[in-house]
């Protein structure tokens, strides 16, 4: 039996700014499936990233992209999360101001309510927060202050993953989930993205490191140069990568 | 509508100094400002001022549903109730507070003493309030109240309501007091005049919520002296009438008296909403701070004057100003004007003003969560105007802001 496909992109060409980025890419995500993007600075894999979650500024302009069998570009930024897209950023924000629980709540309940859902009461939503942040060695300290404010680089992406195990997505992008973690949080990431795994959340997950991808062991490693994918093959892929850097890879590719 | 002082019919009284006021007032009273006036060149007050506002408020019988808003509150205070401009005269008064109907005040009283103490010719406002002088409150607060004071306003007819209250502070004495302006939508003035006392250490701190009806004019002038170590620090949120001033000037009278003014404005429509304040700096080591925040949507306009005055002798003055606008709209507009003037040597003074969008990243992120666009918008703007209330220090009082 084959998974289902979650993710079809098609020949996509794509502007960040008023500038070509992305340029015929081809990548298919099914169920339950882990890839990994590797690829040298500037190739354009947060382009992706953004594209696909709707990010203004970030326009696709030929190609199709499908997701859970809709045309992505024809939902809003919300629809999209609603329907199970989560990114989790490259460059998290900080938002003064606005609670990260009461924020969390809405994202949560803008979900429930999106699936006909009821909306969850905070003591419910308080223990499922709470859990998860325990999992991920974040303080109660950390859940009180706004949405990462003075938060270090390592500590905005636990907390970008705590959103994510609370939100529960179908497909999560993960831009340099890894960049600015110490060893520790490296681990304690990573266990947070395993414990996602249930054999039907699948994952892109874009890194310029072998660590993160040991602790995960993606099914799927592409090279992403020049605007689209220049080779793909399993976990070995990134070992090569690791030894022998892209030369080889973006040959011609960059004009 | 009423333009020149020949419009104004002084009423007669039995009570010489009441009289001697509204005469004061009638002759100071040049006309009504146009936007030729420097002082309201942004607020357009004859487009908004109709006949109808300048009716006396027919006499008000629902007393008791305005006392039924103490019921509301979840905490003690003291109340007092204005319905249709007329002061409520059954309250009931303990601990350390002198209140009279400011027209009983004025027949045996130094009250008088305590009235138009400024040039009402350059507060045409005001000048009208004391020439239709009638309704108003004295208070005197002679030792620290356990509990906030409460002023609540409310208007359900249309015409003028016409207050001057007169609050004095005495020596050392801290107190709190809470304005609350509601209203119908009915063509109604709101001209209310505050003049204030701060004796030596004393500490007033005065709110206001004002969310008048969104066909009414809200024009207030607030007045405080403020003496050596005195403090008078004020917070507002307006966000109701179709025009509204708040108007706060401060005479820092003596050494290390202080002045903090915390406003917020939230308007849509064709709302307009005039933040005007005039902080002289009198002596040496005074100090004052002004932040104001204003959000904007569709048509509505924003105005800020904010002047600082640092007088010759008045070294090691601070004076800080802030205005900061978002406009959600294109038709969104704002007018600031920020005046400085300083005669003194070695004082610190600063102003500043900003205006934009809601950062299109913040509200990226939210909606990358799920949240829709205009709870996104909700929360930013609430996160933007929250920072104007968050030093507020009695969490009840803070909680009406925060729930205004
Ligand atoms: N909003 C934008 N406007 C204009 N150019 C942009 C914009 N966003 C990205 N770019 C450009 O697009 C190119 C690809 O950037 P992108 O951030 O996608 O690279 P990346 O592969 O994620 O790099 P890194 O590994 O350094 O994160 C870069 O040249 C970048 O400057
Ligand atoms: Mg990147």
């Amino acid at each position: 039996m084959t998974n289902k496909t979650i993710l079809d992109i098609k020949n996509l060409y794509a502007n960040a700014g008023d500038k070509e980025i992305i340029k015929g890419l081809n990548l298919t995500i099914n169920e339950g499936e882990v890839h990994a993007i590797m690829g040298p600075n500037g190739g354009g894999k947060s382009t992706l990233a953004n594209v696909l979650s709707g990010k203004p500024g970030y326009t696709p302009t030929s190609g199709s992209v499908t997701f859970k069998g809709k045309d992505l570009f024809s939902l809003d930024v919300e629809e999209r999360a609603n329907e199970g897209l989560f990114l989790l950023m490259q460059y998290p924000i900080e938002i003064e101001g606005v609670a990260f629980i009461t924020f969390l709540k809405h994202a949560l309940n803008a979900k429930r309510t999106y699936e006909g859902q009821k909306e969850i009461d905070m003591p419910s939503f308080m223990r499922l927060v709470r859990d998860e942040a325990n999992r991920l060695f974040i303080n109660s300290d950390m859940l009180k202050r706004a949405i990462n404010a003075g938060f270090s680089g390592g500590e905005k992406k636990k907390m970008e993953t705590l959103q994510m195990a609370i939100l529960q997505p179908t497909l999560a992008i993960l831009d340099e989930a890894d960049s600015g973690l110490d060893i520790d949080a490296l681990k304690i990431v990573s266990g947070g993205i395993n414990n996602l795994r249930d054999g039907k959340r699948a994952f892109l997950i874009i890194t310029h490191h072998q660590d993160l991808l040991e602790q995960i062991e993606p099914d799927f490693v592409h090279v992403f140069a020049g605007g689209r994918i220049v080779k793909s093959g399993d976990k070995n892929l990134a070992l090569q990568l690791e030894a022998e850097g892209y030369a080889d890879f973006i040959k011609g590719e960059k004009c | 509508m009423l333009k020149l002082p020949n419009d104004i019919i002084v009423k007669e009284t039995d009570i010489p100094s009441l009289g001697a006021l509204r005469q004061k007032g009638k002759a100071a009273f040049l006309s009504l400002p146009s936007l030729k006036d420097e002082a309201f060149k942004y607020t357009p007050v004859q487009n908004v001022l109709t006949d109808e506002m300048f009716q006396p408020s027919s006499c008000c019988n629902h007393f008791k549903e305005c006392a039924c808003e103490k019921n509301k509150l979840d905490f003690e205070a003291h109340c007092f109730f204005f319905c249709d401009g007329t002061l409520h005269e059954h309250f009931h008064l303990t601990e350390g507070m002198e209140a009279l109907p400011l027209s009983e005040a004025l027949k045996n009283h130094e009250a008088a003493g305590h009235i138009n103490k400024f040039d009402a010719t350059k507060h045409p406002f005001a000048a009208l309030n004391l020439a239709c002088l009638e309704q108003g409150l004295f208070l005197r607060i002679e030792k620290t109240p356990s509990k906030p004071i409460m002023f609540f306003y409310q208007a359900k007819q249309q015409g003028l309501k016409n207050i001057y209250n007169v609050i004095l502070l005495e020596k050392g004495v801290s107190a709190e007091i809470v304005e609350i302006f509601e209203g119908q939508n009915e063509a109604y003035f709101t001209n209310v005049v505050n003049e204030i006392f701060v004796a030596k250490d004393a500490s007033l701190k005065h709110y206001k919520l004002q969310n008048e009806g969104l066909s009414a004019a809200h024009i207030a002038f607030n007045r405080a002296e403020v003496k050596s170590n005195g403090c008078y620090e004020s917070y507002v949120f307006q966000k109701g009438g179709k025009l509204s001033r708040h108007e706060l000037e401060i005479c820092l009278l003596q050494e290390s008296a202080s002045a903090f003014l915390n406003a917020a404005y939230k308007i849509k429509g064709d709302t307009l909403v005039d933040t005007t304040t005039n902080i002289a700096h009198l002596k040496p080591f005074t100090t004052s701070e002004q932040t104001i925040k204003g959000v904007i949507d569709e048509n509505a306009r924003g105005v800020f004057q904010g002047k600082i005055c640092v007088a010759k002798n008045a070294v090691h003055t601070k004076g800080y100003q802030l205005h900061k606008a978002l406009l959600l709209s294109d038709g969104a507009s704002v007018d600031v004007k920020p005046e400085l003037e300083i005669f003194a040597d070695d004082v610190k003074c600063s102003h500043g003003a900003t205006c934009g969008d809601l950062s299109k990243d913040e509200l990226f992120y939210l909606r990358s969560r799920g949240i829709c666009e205009n709870k996104a918008r909700e929360m930013l703007t609430n996160a933007f105007l929250k920072t104007v209330f968050e030093d507020i220090s009695n969490p009840n009082i803070k909680n009406l802001f925060e729930n205004f």
